[in-house]
Order: structure tokens, then C-alpha cells, then sequence
């Protein structure tokens, strides 16, 4: 499989660490609901089709990325810094 | 003060190795007495970094991925958004850049030990990477100056090229001479000299 | 005598022989030859035996796609197993042996199985080794105990088990178009592609261009075609933007349009150059690919049809055409399409006896009749081949009148004299690749074949692997597919109109008294077995393949794939593409292990070495790998067992002064006016009250609440930390902190560097710590004033510049010293001859282990992923000022119970060691299931306490305190008697290391 880093470019898949599911929203850090600590600790859906994930560039740029891939496919759709992404939720934009 | 030890040791042998009977395909140096020095940006400041780094060095560089450039002994090239490494044979190289970098343009690290800078040099040093690295070392995808980050299995390297058939190859010190014993067993193939 | 060299013709070169051995028989061939042609040329028809029922075959493809010729190729002690004869180009010194032969080929004691030939029917090893239901043998422990027995006497070739001595290697490439494949369309189609100015990769896995070109009988260009080809590709390789590889055999696709092919860069040479490795592994990542794998001709399946001297029609041609082998003085032809009769036209004016052509179709065209008479063959039409009669060479077939439309066989059987009967069954196309890419492969009705699926990724087949199957059509679609803008002009083709569609006949089947009709050479499955399946309810296409092991052999099913389908779907009364097929997947052909391990081949994994690893080697150190590291165990003297090194070492750390490498220690750069409350969010204590020049302790936390990591981080500007973490934890910190910076907290103006490289450190340790210190290092004091605990100076030794901070891992008073790595060893030599005279000791991790054991430190061995700061005595290190990562989760029920494991020490009551990983149990020799309440996470001997120590994790830890236990290790049968005691065993106050 192939990830195109946008600060990279196209790379093999050993270049990067899988780090998650990035759908998931952390609560705020003095928050004490606990259900919502759960569900971004531990609560991960397993959709079939298009998903966001995390993947670090470990063996690039060191960036995390947003990758939306379509996980029977593999086919990628999109890739961003994640970084940007998490600005644009912060700020209230679609990601 | 002393010179600086390196980390290659009794690995490094120079001399002809490998097939050199029929010709040398690649010379492998190490490069010694850098100053190297990584500057990070903060997201917002990296033209005026740039800008920084263009008057402490005379390299000036455009805001795109991987740009670089060199001139002699110096060189500049990025390898991450905002990041770039800072070369120069000058040992005032952190003291200058400091003077221009002003913290609200970003950091400086000095990672002059923490790296160990090899030369490839040759015909075939396009061949000889590819064998390691799965980057496309071609001259239309990888220009003059321009660096890329990527590994070799667990050695992370950042490369620039420096001609059409010269690159550099900066790599972790405490993996340098895995490293080191790596190349010179893919170069033995097309015969290699070390200087 | 039956197959043998032809007085001309061939692309072998015939001024030069080539010596080789077969079976420890001496050979010669030409420059040129496989293993097969040569052997044919020689009269070898007998290669191997079968899988099952050991029975003799001969060579039936000249490819890849040979399930038969199997050989073994020997290099003094290394052997590689199942190498087809076909492809195996033979050259001087070259040593073979046949396979699933004992004692030898032509004798062959388990050829037996052929008259238990019912017993081996597909199933028979599920059905035979059942065991009863109770007993010792029961179940599938019969299997297990007759296995042995039964992979003995079945099987491929056997494995060597000497090292591999060759060399092996990747290349990673990059292009715009990659051609699979270099006959007429992969030619066609890569000038097409090239003449654009695109980079250009073309892989011909045989080691010359021109695939079917190379055995026509047509004229291109008013040429030989094996001439057009080779110009063509010596054209093409020239261009700077085509890299032309032979001998490369594409063998997977993978996402994203990354290919993997083998390429057999010097294994046919006698000789290789230095460093020249045997094979080299591409990884090939292009735009486009253009698959022109072309097509394999399938067998007819017919009573009989696996003796040797039964080759595909094409095969025989090609050795006729290619090698100038007649494959024999008699050869006959057995076909359902039109391919046939051009292989007995080329064939015949080659000067090979082509005596019969059977065909099951009733009628055929003018141009076959022609070229049937020309060529002085008996044609019968409407007939088949019921019977193959040979030994261990064919000598005769039997044919009967065939109806194709009913299937049914009838009239007198008539017996013709043949040693080589070509056999056609139609083409198919090589969708391997297509398929592994993905997506359905769809019928075609004409070809009767499975044409490549919609293209998933960006692909496009053509040629025969598209479904063209007459030459001119294959050249215009190539030059489209290669470039829709390409405006190469075409040459003229010479051929005969024939055509390729077949009847759809696949199988002649058997009477009850006839012979065996195989589908699956390789695996030795038949047409009975398919039905056999049926009639046990293995109905779908992928139970089909794995009850019989249809097309599970190294050839992939290459010959079996389509009739074994066509079998199925007749018995099921349904359509083939009905009944579907399975997917193909990697590797299109056996690929070496060592071909993919590369480069790594025996080194697994790079060495990381310290700036002070030649010292330490120099010195005596034994060394042992710590994760990539390599770090001094001991520094053994002569004749020391470990024990008594790592004793004397941490004794004299207690005693006066020791010094020990701590560069692996992981160390990040955290820069920027953010990073004191990144810290804080980060650490479960805090750091932004941590004044600059200090050094604090921190632990981390997961955010589940588990903990994560403990080091020190220590503050050298108002913006500027540096982060310490443990060897083992250096990668998976970084990647935790830059995770929230880049996806939690990305407003937070921190940067991340790893420095563990540019440091080299060494900690000095013991009560005369300072007084080493005092007499090396110069612009700082080092007194207690200006060097308190956790405090950090600036200054030098040597003239070096160092950082020193006063901390303590081994409990005593000590500093880690930290200068540029390339001054490591400088600075370590100075530190020892300062402290010469307080014979200073270098001590390696099991003293260093040694130490914290003593002190109730803990590691990795206790930070294990399961225990939480309560569990490890560090709950004081949790601020209940300000959130941090883990602390919402850390109040969680299961995270505070209190039966929870927590630490303690424990001292071994019978002065005998305790074992690491050894249970706590109440019970000295526990029933099963153990009653175990905790266990043993580190244990050494203490010379501080005279004592064989360890740390534990035990149930209701500091309640057990004074209790008494077995530390009891089943698999060693230690069971030693333990006090159960405070994790600080030695100076409890800490006052040593304070003062």
C-alpha cells in the first residue's frame, strides 16, 4: 500500500505507524464524564467502507496524518496533516 | 578541544572494495567537521525563517516540500514542514543562526553529534540507494540540493543530493556503522572505493 | 531413443556444450538449453515421479507453467527444491536430481501407490487418520502420529537444510509504465509507452524477448518473428528511459500499484562476480501497469493423458522451434481448437514427424485440412484419445469416435504408434496478476476461457492475456494500450487463418475400466476426484480446491485452473462461470525465501552502538543485545561466573565508585513556550514549576490509566527540556507526544527532536562520586551547594564541554555526565582516570540491575503495560492539581481495587537464587490449576545485603509484608522458600544518595 504524505509524497506503507481510529474526540482534559472518557479511550466502530484513521509518518516527516481509506478496498481518498485537521474541528470547520 | 570520534571506527577501511576489478561504481566518504544544525519553524513563521536562514547562510529557499540547496561545504534542505537541516563547515554556524532566529520564528537544535554524514559519489550511486531506500532517487523526481527523510528498515536517513550522481546520507550516529557495513555490502557490486 | 536434437535450428548456440549432471548422470547440452530441452535432446522423457501415487512423468510445458518436470539443483550442501526444468537454463558444473523417488527414478519403491490408487482418492487423509473418539490416539491425534510417516512417502522436493551461502538483494524502482511481459504485445505496447517520453520498466520473466514470437511460424515484417523481436527489444533496452529486464519475473500486485517481481540476476552462470547477488527482489511502484503476461495452454483431460511423452501441443513446438529438439520421431496431436494445427505446420517444417491429428470437433477448416495434408498427418476428426499405453516413455494412444456434443465415445477403438502426443485444449489467458489486483474475472464464451476482470487499480491487459489471440490483432491493441497516444505504424503479419476458439470439450471421461484421467498433475488430483467431492457435498469452487487440493500445488493450477472448473460445473449442471472461480494470489511463481529477506539475509536487524562501544569491547565487556542496542553486560574477568562480575561491579559502586555507559537512554529536545505545560498535561506530575538548571523525576501515564513511562526531565532554558526516558521506551514516547501535539493539541507552540544520538552518558555512582567529579571537571564546582540532588551544571572535562546532573538510579550519591557523543569515549577515559584512585569500576546492566533491584527501582520489568502508579508505590508522583493524560481513567474501579498486584521485595530464605518469572504460591509444589497470587518480575544477588533478592508484583502486596511464600518456577522445578518485604531493601531514607 501506498500513503501520499502531502509534505512527502507517494511512500510505501512501512514508512508509517498505524495510530488509530481518528473519528474518535478526546473529551476535555478536566472532564470527569466518564462515558465519554470510554468511548475515546476504548469504543471503536468497524465500518466497512470509508473510515478516518491516524497514521504517523515515522519513517518520513514524523507528521501525523488523517488518512481516509476504504478499508476493503484500501483505496485512499484523501490524506491531510492531522494537525490541520484537529485546527479545523478546534475552529469549527469540517474536517 | 579534541577532534570528534567517529562512530564508524575500524569499519571504515579506504581502499578499493567489492568488484572494483571492474570499475568503481561509487566512492563513499564520511563527511567530517559539520556544524549541523536542525531549525523548526512555527507553522506561521516559515517564509521569515527561510528568509533567517538565506542571511546567515546565503542559501535562500522557496516554502515548498523538500526544497534544498548547496554551495561547497554548505547546504540547506527541508525534510519535514518547517523543519530543515542547516549545514556548514563553520563552526559559528548555530552562533550566526541563532543571531537571525528569533523565537518567535522557531527552534534550533545542534545535532552535530547526533549524526553521521556519508558521502555517495558515482555512476551507480542512484543504484547502489535504490537498493537500500524506497524512494525514487531518478534526477527528474529527486532535484540538485533537494532532501528527502525515509529508512532503511529501522535507520532513518535524511538525504540530499548534492550533484546528478552525489548524495548525502545523514544518519542516526549510533546506527552509523550498521549503516556503514549495509552500504558497502550493496555497493559491492558495482566495486566501491572508500576515501 | 524417442526425443532428440534436430540437425538445425534453435536459438541454443551449438558451438558451445555445456556439461551438467541429472540424477548423477553426465549430460551435455548447448549454450541456450533448459534443463528440459537438453534432457530431451539427450532422450530423457522420465523426470520425476508423482506426488501421490508416484507415478512416472515426463515434461508437459516449456514454461512457468510446468506442473511435472520438477528437479532438485544441488550446490555442494545446499539444495533447492522444485525448480522446473523448463525454465532452468542449464550451464557448466550444474547438478540436478529428480524428486518423490526412492531409490531411484527409474525404480521407484512407493510407485506401489498407483494400485492403491482408490485409497489416495481426494479426502483420504481426512477419512483414514480420524482416530476413534476416545483413547490416546483419538481425534486428530492419529493424524498427528502417522503424519510423519505419510509426508515421507508424498510430497515435492525435500528442503536443505544447509545455510544459503548466496546473496540476495531489493531494488526499489520507480516508473511510469511497467510492461509485464515482452512477447509481441509487451513489445508493442512498451515502444508505444516509451516513444511518449514515459519511464518505461519491461519484465520478461524468460531470458529473452519475444514470448510467443519465439516459436511462430508467421512472418512479421516479411521476417522470422524471433529476429523482429529480438531487434525490437535490443531497440527498445537502448532508450534512456526503458529499463529492459530479462530472467524477471513479475509475481505479485499489490495496492496501490506496487508490483514485486524476482529477477534471476546470476543463478544460470557458472560463476558470479563479487557482490553480484543470485537473485534480486523488485519492488516495482508505477503509474500504469500494461499486463501482456500473455496466455497457457490448457490440457485436454483424457484416461491416461499424465504418462510421460503427453506434453501440451504448444510445448512441443516450442521445443522443436526454440531448442531444435524433436520431441519425437512420431508425434501425434490431440486438440478441440485450431492452435494445434499451426504447432503441427511450424512443427512439420522444422522437419519434426507429425504422424496424426485428432480433433473432437466433427469439422474444421480448409486451412487445417491444408496444413494436416501438407504436413502427411492422418487427421481424424470427431475422435479423441481414450488410452495412453507406455512404460516409462509413451509408444501408443488409442482413439475412439467422439461425439463433442453428447460427450460420449463409441465405435472401435483404433491404436496409433506415437512417442509424443501434443495435446490442446484451448488458451487461457494469464489473469494472474489481474486477478490478484482484485475484481472478478468474467467469462468468454468464444475463447472458453476467464478473460482479466474490470481494472481496480490503474491497469490494462492486452495481447493474449486480454483475449487476442491472432497476432495482428494483438499488435494494434497493444500500441492502444501502451499509449492511446502513441502513432506507431504497425508491420504486416504473415500468418495462417486459424482459430483459436475451442469446442467446449474439457474432458474425455473415463470408462469404469480405463485409466486415470488427471486435472492437476502436480497434485495428482483427477476428474474422479472432482466428482468424488461432489458427491461428498463439496460443491463450491473454493471447498472444491481445498478438499482435492485442486490447483494448490507450485504451479498455481496453471494447466488445471479452467478444467477442473469445467469438470465441476458439468457435474453440477451448471455453467462455468456459474460455478466461479477462485482468486489468484501471490507468488505468480515460487519465489526463494532469500529473495525476499534481501539484504537482511542472516542479519536481521541493524546494531545500535554506543559512542563508548569500542571501549567497552576493548575492555572485556560481554555484550547483549537490549532492543536494537547492543550495551556491557559485565565486564568479566577471567574465570568470573556473571554472578561474581555483576557482584564485584555493584559492590564497588556501593563501596567507593562505579561508572556505567547510560547513553541508550532516550532523550528528546522539547523546545518552545509551550513546552513547561505540555509537560504538565503530559506527566501526572508537575514540571512548570521546575526551575531552570533542575532536574525532576516524572511519570507518564496511557490515557487508559496504565503506566506508560518514568525518567527525568530536566530544564535547561525557560522553553527548553530535555526529556529522558528508558531504553526501551525512547521510540513509543516520541510517537506518544507528538501523537497530541499533532492531534490533540495542535495550538500548543512545542517542538520535538529526538536527541538520544547527540549525547553521549555516563553516570557515576558511589560515595566517592563526587571526589572523581572534583578532580576532573573544571569551569563548575561540583560541591553540594552548587551541585544539590536533581540539580544540573555546565562545564568540562578534558576540555570537553559537559552537562552533569546529580542523579540516582543506583540509590548512591551519582551523576549522569553528558557531553557531545563524538567526545563520549574521551570524556568516559577521563572520568577514569579520575577515579583511579578510588578504583573506579566500569559496570555493565546486570550490576546496574543489581543496584535498583536493591533500591526498589523500577523498570520496564515492573512497568509492564498492567500496573498502574498505585501498584508501583509511585502514587505520590500524582498531581491532584491539573488533569493529566490518564488521570480521569486512573480512578476507575478495576484500576484502584485492592486486590490488585502491587510491588514488594522479596529475600529468598534458603539462600539459593530466585528465579525470574517464577509464581508466588502459598503451596511449594501447587496443583494445577497454580494457586499463584503474583510474581517474580527481576531477581539477582545483593552483595549490599548479603542476600539472593528479588521485586515482586503480589496480590494485597504491602498487607503481605512479613509474610512468608514459595517463588516457585514449575518449568526449572525451583521452588524457593521467600520473605515477602518492602520493595526498599537497601537504605531506605535514601540517604546516601542525598548526602
Amino acid at each position: 500500500m501506498i500513503i501520499k504524505c502531502p509534505y512527502c509524497g507517494p511512500r510505501d506503507v512501512i514508512e508509517f505507524i498505524y495510530q488509530g481510529d481518528a473519528t474518535r474526540s478526546r473529551p476535555e482534559p478536566a472532564s470527569n464524564d466518564m462515558a465519554a472518557w470510554n468511548a475515546y479511550v476504548y469504543d471503536r466502530a468497524n465500518p466497512s467502507g470509508s473510515h478516518r484513521e491516524y497514521w504517523l509518518h515515522s519513517g518520513g516527516c514524523r507528521q501525523h496524518l488523517v488518512v481516509t481509506r476504504d478499508v476493503s478496498t484500501h483505496a485512499i481518498s484523501s490524506v491531510v496533516f492531522a494537525r490541520d485537521a484537529a485546527v479545523a474541528v478546534k475552529s469549527g470547520e469540517p474536517a | 578541544m579534541a577532534e570528534p570520534q567517529s562512530p564508524l571506527g575500524a569499519s571504515y577501511v579506504p581502499g578499493d572494495h567489492g568488484n572494483a576489478a571492474a570499475g568503481i561504481g561509487v566512492t563513499l566518504r564520511e563527511r567530517k567537521g559539520l556544524s549541523i544544525i536542525q531549525v523548526t519553524a512555527w507553522s506561521e513563521a516559515i517564509p521569515a525563517m527561510l528568509t533567517a536562514i538565506g542571511s546567515a547562510t546565503g542559501l535562500a529557499l522557496q516554502n515548498k516540500p523538500g526544497l534544498g540547496r548547496v554551495a561547497g561545504e554548505k547546504s540547506v534542505f527541508g525534510f519535514a514542514p518547517g523543519r530543515y537541516l542547516v549545514v556548514s563547515a563553520t563552526p559559528e554556524l548555530e552562533t550566526r543562526l541563532r543571531s537571525v532566529i528569533a523565537p518567535d520564528l522557531g527552534t534550533i537544535i545542534d545535532l552535530t553529534h547526533g549524526r553521521t554524514v556519508i558521502r555517495i559519489s558515482g555512476p551507480r550511486s542512484e543504484w547502489v540507494l535504490s537498493k537500500l531506500f524506497a524512494i525514487d532517487f531518478s534526477e527528474h523526481a529527486f532535484a540538485i540540493g533537494n532532501g528527502r527523510a525515509t529508512l532503511h528498515h529501522d535507520i532513518h536517513a535524511n538525504i540530499q543530493r548534492i550533484d546528478d550522481e552525489t548524495f548525502d546520507v545523514y544518519v542516526f550516529r549510533t546506527f552509523a556503522r550498521s549503516f556503514w557495513a549495509t552500504l558497502g555490502h550493496a555497493a559491492e557490486e558495482v566495486g566501491y572505493r572508500v576515501e | 531413443m524417442t526425443s532428440s536434437r534436430l540437425s538445425k535450428g534453435g536459438r541454443i548456440d551449438r558451438s558451445k556444450s555445456v556439461r551438467f549432471t541429472f540424477d548423477g548422470k553426465a549430460y551435455s547440452g548447448h549454450t541456450g538449453d533448459t534443463l528440459a530441452s537438453a534432457l530431451l535432446a539427450n532422450g530423457i522423457t522420465l523426470f520425476g515421479r508423482s506426488f501421490k501415487y508416484h507415478r512416472p512423468r515426463g515434461v508437459f510445458a516449456a514454461g512457468s507453467d510446468e506442473p511435472n518436470a520438477l528437479v532438485t539443483v544441488l550446490a555442494g550442501e545446499v539444495r533447492e527444491p522444485n525448480v522446473r526444468a523448463t525454465e532452468l537454463e542449464i550451464h557448466d558444473g550444474l547438478v540436478t536430481q529428480s524428486q518423490n523417488r526412492f531409490p531411484s527414478l527409474e525404480h521407484d519403491f512407493l510407485a506401489i501407490n498407483q494400485l492403491a490408487g482408490p485409497l489416495f482418492s481426494a479426502g483420504f487423509y481426512y477419512k483414514t487418520f480420524m482416530g476413534p473418539a476416545i483413547g490416546p490416539l483419538r481425534g486428530t491425534r492419529f493424524w498427528m502420529f502417522c503424519e510423519k510417516f505419510i509426508r515421507r512417502a508424498a510430497g515435492l522436493g525435500k528442503a536443505g537444510i544447509a545455510a544459503d551461502p548466496d546473496r540476495y538483494e531489493r531494488m526499489n524502482a520507480f516508473c511510469d509504465v511497467l510492461v509485464v511481459g515482452s512477447g509481441p504485445a509487451g513489445l508493442i505496447a512498451a515502444e508505444a509507452a516509451a516513444s511518449t517520453g514515459a519511464r518505461v520498466i519491461i519484465a520478461e520473466e524468460r531470458p529473452l524477448a519475444g514470448g510467443s514470437l519465439l516459436a511462430s511460424g508467421e512472418l512479421i515484417d516479411g521476417r522470422n518473428p524471433a529476429v523482429w523481436a529480438r531487434e525490437k527489444a535490443a531497440a527498445l533496452a537502448a532508450m534512456p528511459n526503458v529499463r529492459f529486464l530479462t530472467r524477471t519475473s513479475v509475481w505479485g500486485y499489490y495496492d496501490g500499484n506496487v508490483l514485486t517481481a524476482v529477477e534471476h540476476v546470476s543463478d544460470y552462470k557458472p560463476n558470479r562476480t563479487k557482490g553480484q547477488p543470485r537473485q534480486r527482489h523488485w519492488v516495482i511502484r508505477t503509474g500504469r501497469t500494461v499486463l501482456a503476461t500473455g496466455a497457457f495452454e490448457r490440457p485436454m483431460v483424457f484416461p491416461g493423458n499424465d504418462c510421460p511423452g503427453v506434453m501440451l501441443a504448444d510445448a512441443a513446438r516450442r521445443y522443436a522451434i526454440e531448442y531444435g529438439v524433436a520431441p519425437g520421431n512420431n508425434v501425434t496431436l490431440f486438440t478441440n481448437n485450431d492452435s494445434a494445427y499451426d504447432a503441427a505446420r511450424t512443427m512439420s517444417l522444422a522437419g519434426v514427424n507429425i504422424t496424426a491429428i485428432i480433433d473432437v470437433r466433427p469439422d474444421v477448416s480448409g486451412t487445417c485440412r491444408d496444413i494436416a495434408s501438407v504436413a502427411g498427418a492422418e487427421l481424424f476428426l470427431a475422435h479423441a484419445v481414450t488410452a495412453t499405453h507406455a512404460g516409462k516413455a509413451l509408444s501408443s494412444i488409442t482413439v475412439q469416435h467422439f461425439n463433442a456434443g453428447t460427450g460420449r465415445v463409441s465405435g472401435a477403438p483404433r491404436e496409433l504408434k506415437t512417442d509424443c502426443l501434443g495435446v490442446s485444449g484451448g488458451w487461457s489467458p494469464a489473469i494472474h496478476l489481474a486477478s490478484q489486483a482484485g475484481g472478478k474475472p468474467d467469462w468468454d464464451e468464444d475463447l472458453q476461457a476467464f478473460l482479466p476482470p474490470e481494472p481496480n487499480q490503474n491497469w490494462v491487459t492486452t495481447g493474449s492475456a486480454a483475449g487476442y489471440m491472432d497476432t495482428i490483432s494483438v499488435l494494434s491493441d497493444a500500441a492502444t494500450k501502451g499509449s492511446a497516444k502513441s502513432r506507431l505504424v504497425l508491420p504486416p503479419v504473415e500468418a495462417p487463418m486459424l482459430d483459436a476458439s475451442p469446442a467446449p470439450v474439457f474432458e474425455i471421461e473415463p470408462s469404469a475400466k480405463s485409466q486415470k484421467a488427471f486435472v492437476d498433475f502436480q497434485h495428482d488430483v483427477t476428474a474422479d476426484d472432482i466428482r468424488l467431492a461432489y458427491r461428498e457435498g463439496f460443491h463450491s469452487v473454493e471447498h472444491l480446491k481445498r478438499y482435492t487440493t485442486l490447483g494448490m500445488a507450485t504451479d498455481q493450477g496453471k494447466t488445471s485452473n479452467v478444467p477442473g472448473l469445467a469438470i465441476m460445473a458439468d457435474v453440477r449442471g451448471i455453467s462455468i462461470p456459474e460455478a466461479g472461480t477462485t482468486r489468484f494470489r501471490p507468488p505468480f511463481t515460487p519465489v526463494s525465501l532469500g529473495a525476499i529477506a534481501g539484504e537482511r539475509y542472516g542479519d536481521l536487524r541493524p546494531h545500535r552502538l554506543t559512542p563508548m562501544h569500542d571501549w567497552h569491547l576493548a575492555n572485556s565487556a560481554k555484550t547483549y543485545e537490549a532492543g536494537l542496542w547492543h550495551r556491557p553486560m559485565i565486564y568479566a574477568s577471567h574465570g568470573e561466573t556473571v554472578e561474581q562480575a555483576y557482584t564485584r561491579e555493584a559492590r564497588a559502586v556501593r563501596q567507593s565508585v562505579g561508572i556505567v555507559d547510560v547513553s541508550t537512554l532516550g532523550k528528546i529536545d522539547i523546545q518552545g513556550p509551550d513546552a513547561a505545560e505540555f509537560l504538565d498535561r503530559v506527566y501526572t506530575n508537575m514540571f512548570s514549576t521546575l526551575p531552570v538548571g533542575k532536574a525532576r523525576y516524572g511519570l507518564m501515564l496511557r490515557e487508559d490509566g496504565v503506566a506508560f513511562d518514568d525518567g527525568t526531565t530536566w530544564r535547561l532554558a525557560e522553553t527548553q527540556f530535555l526529556m529522558t526516558t528508558t531504553t526501551a521506551n525512547a521510540g513509543p514516547v516520541m510517537q506518544h507526544l507528538e501523537y497530541y501535539l499533532d492531534c490533540i493539541w495542535p495550538n500548543l507552540r512545542v517542538h520535538l527532536t529526538s536527541v538520544t544520538d547527540v549525547w553521549a552518558g555516563s553516570a557515576v555512582s558511589g560515595p566517592k562520586a563526587r571526589a572523581v567529579l572534583e578532580a576532573c571537571v573544571t569551569g563548575t564546582k561540583v560541591d553540594n551547594v552548587t551541585l544539590p540532588f536533581m540539580g544540573i551544571v555546565h562545564g568540562k572535562i578534558g576540555g570537553i564541554p559537559v552537562m552533569i546532573c546529580r542523579l540516582s538510579f543506583s540509590g548512591e550519591l551519582a551523576y549522569e555526565v553528558y557531553c557531545g557523543a563524538g567526545f563520549g569515549t574521551k570524556v568516559w577515559e577521563t572520568l577514569l582516570v579520575a577515579g583511579e584512585p578510588f578504583d573506579i569500576m566500569p559496570y555493565g546492566l546486570e550490576a546496574l540491575g543489581t543496584l535498583r533491584i536493591e533500591k526498589g527501582h523500577v523498570t520496564g520489568a515492573e512497568i509492564d503495560g498492567r500496573t498502574t502508579a498505585h501498584d508501583l508505590h509511585l502514587d505520590w508522583m500524582l498531581s491532584k492539581k491539573k488533569p493529566y493524560i490518564g488521570s480521569a481513567m486512573i480512578g476507575r474501579e478495576g484500576l484502584t481495587d485492592e486486590n490488585r498486584l502491587s510491588l514488594v521485595g522479596l529475600i529468598s530464605m534458603d539462600n539459593q537464587s530466585i528465579t525470574g518469572g517464577s509464581h508466588i504460591v502459598t503451596d511449594p509444589v501447587p496443583r494445577e490449576p497454580a494457586d499463584s497470587f503474583g510474581h517474580v518480575t527481576a531477581a539477582c544477588y545483593s552483595p549490599a545485603l548479603g542476600k539472593y533478592i528479588a521485586l515482586a508484583l503480589v496480590k494485597h502486596g504491602t498487607s503481605m509484608i512479613g509474610n512468608r511464600a514459595f517463588a516457585t518456577d514449575l518449568l526449572r522445578d525451583k521452588h524457593c522458600p521467600v520473605e515477602i518485604v518492602s520493595h526498599h531493601m537497601f537504605d531506605p531514607e535514601g540517604s546516601r544518595m542525598h548526602g
